[in-house]
């Protein structure tokens, strides 16, 4: 058993070969990930929205031990990662930690909020830090106006930025 | 024999990361084959497990035993350990990483247990011992490290 804990150290291993075999591989990968992931989170978004989304991220807050605030209004979900456990865990690692690990959230997070009809900003300030942004709009034009603030915008499979 | 527990982890655990586990079994089977999985194992026993390795490499069991007993209670598997003088013993009753996966998906892919299977042939790699995994049963093994002959 590769325990729990060490997930991310194993998901670093299968990044780094997935990227040596090229960028639509990763992103088929990122895909099926996402697909594993509406069996967790795709009702509670369905039935829920943005409530459904804080819920989930709620129980994730505390099961992964992330060190992250989450605020939610009307128009918006907000989690603010201080300390990501998973790129802590890939960066504190006898194995070299993937250069993109980052790109792996909103890599599966993206097309669910495509599915579901909201709109994710994912500003990963710095893929060497572990720490990010991620906010999800109900409104497009909302969203297009947060990206004007992002210092290190995320795309994910069907939507490319830069 | 070393003291040393590389990664001794806190906190909560989050089992649904074996569910994605399962599924990148399944994903990189599906379109590399069995050879790069077990690849990227062996890249796991031998990078990510470099301290346990190199512990094996020279002659020390120690932090094997500790990173068992250590894992296994974190996630609640009925599990024990047996250090015998030419052998040491896991054995494996009910693996809590198993049946989450089939709680989740229903069947955990065939190749599941590959995991601990080949991560542990790679632990052992150009050491003095070898660690032989045998599936017993649904979410059951018996995990035996003894010297090579």
């Amino acid at each position: 058993m590769i325990p729990s804990d060490h997930f991310t150290r194993f998901y670093n291993e299968v990044f780094k070969f997935l990227e040596s075999q090229g960028e639509a591989e990763l992103e088929a990968y990122f895909l099926a990930i996402s697909k594993n992931q509406e069996k967790h989170i795709l009702e509670l978004i369905e039935t829920r929205g943005l409530e459904g989304m804080d819920e989930y991220w709620s129980h994730i807050k505390i099961e992964e031990n992330c060190d992250m605030d989450i605020d939610r209004n009307e128009d918006r979900l907000e989690l603010r990662m201080n300390v990501c456990p998973s790129l802590s865990k890939v960066m504190d690692n006898d194995a070299e930690p993937m250069g993109r690990y980052c790109d792996h959230c909103a890599g599966w997070i993206g097309p669910i909020m495509d599915k579901t009809g909201y709109h994710l900003v994912y500003d990963v300030i710095d893929r060497k830090k572990p720490q990010c942004v991620m906010r999800v709009f109900k409104d497009a034009a909302k969203a297009r106006e947060a990206e004007k603030e992002v210092k290190l915008l995320m795309g994910w499979p069907g939507h490319k930025v830069g | 024999m070393s003291e040393t527990l590389r990664y001794d982890e806190t906190g909560e655990v989050h089992l649904d990361f074996h569910g994605a586990a399962n599924t990148t079994i399944d994903f990189i089977i599906a379109r590399y084959g069995v050879a790069a999985m077990d690849e990227i194992f062996r890249k796991v026993g031998k990078d990510v497990y470099r301290s346990i390795h190199d512990d094996l490499v020279a002659g020390d069991t120690g932090q094997l035993v500790r990173h068992w007993r250590h894992f296994f209670a974190r996630e609640d598997c009925d599990y024990d350990i047996e250090v015998g003088a030419d052998e040491i013993v896991l054995t494996v009753r009910s693996c809590t990483a198993w049946h989450h996966v089939a709680k989740l998906v229903g069947n955990p892919s065939p190749h599941f247990c590959d995991q601990t299977i080949r991560t542990n042939e790679a632990l052992a790699e150009g050491s003095p011992y070898a660690i032989d995994t045998q599936i017993t049963g649904p979410g059951a093994c018996r995990q035996v490290l003894r010297r090579r002959a």
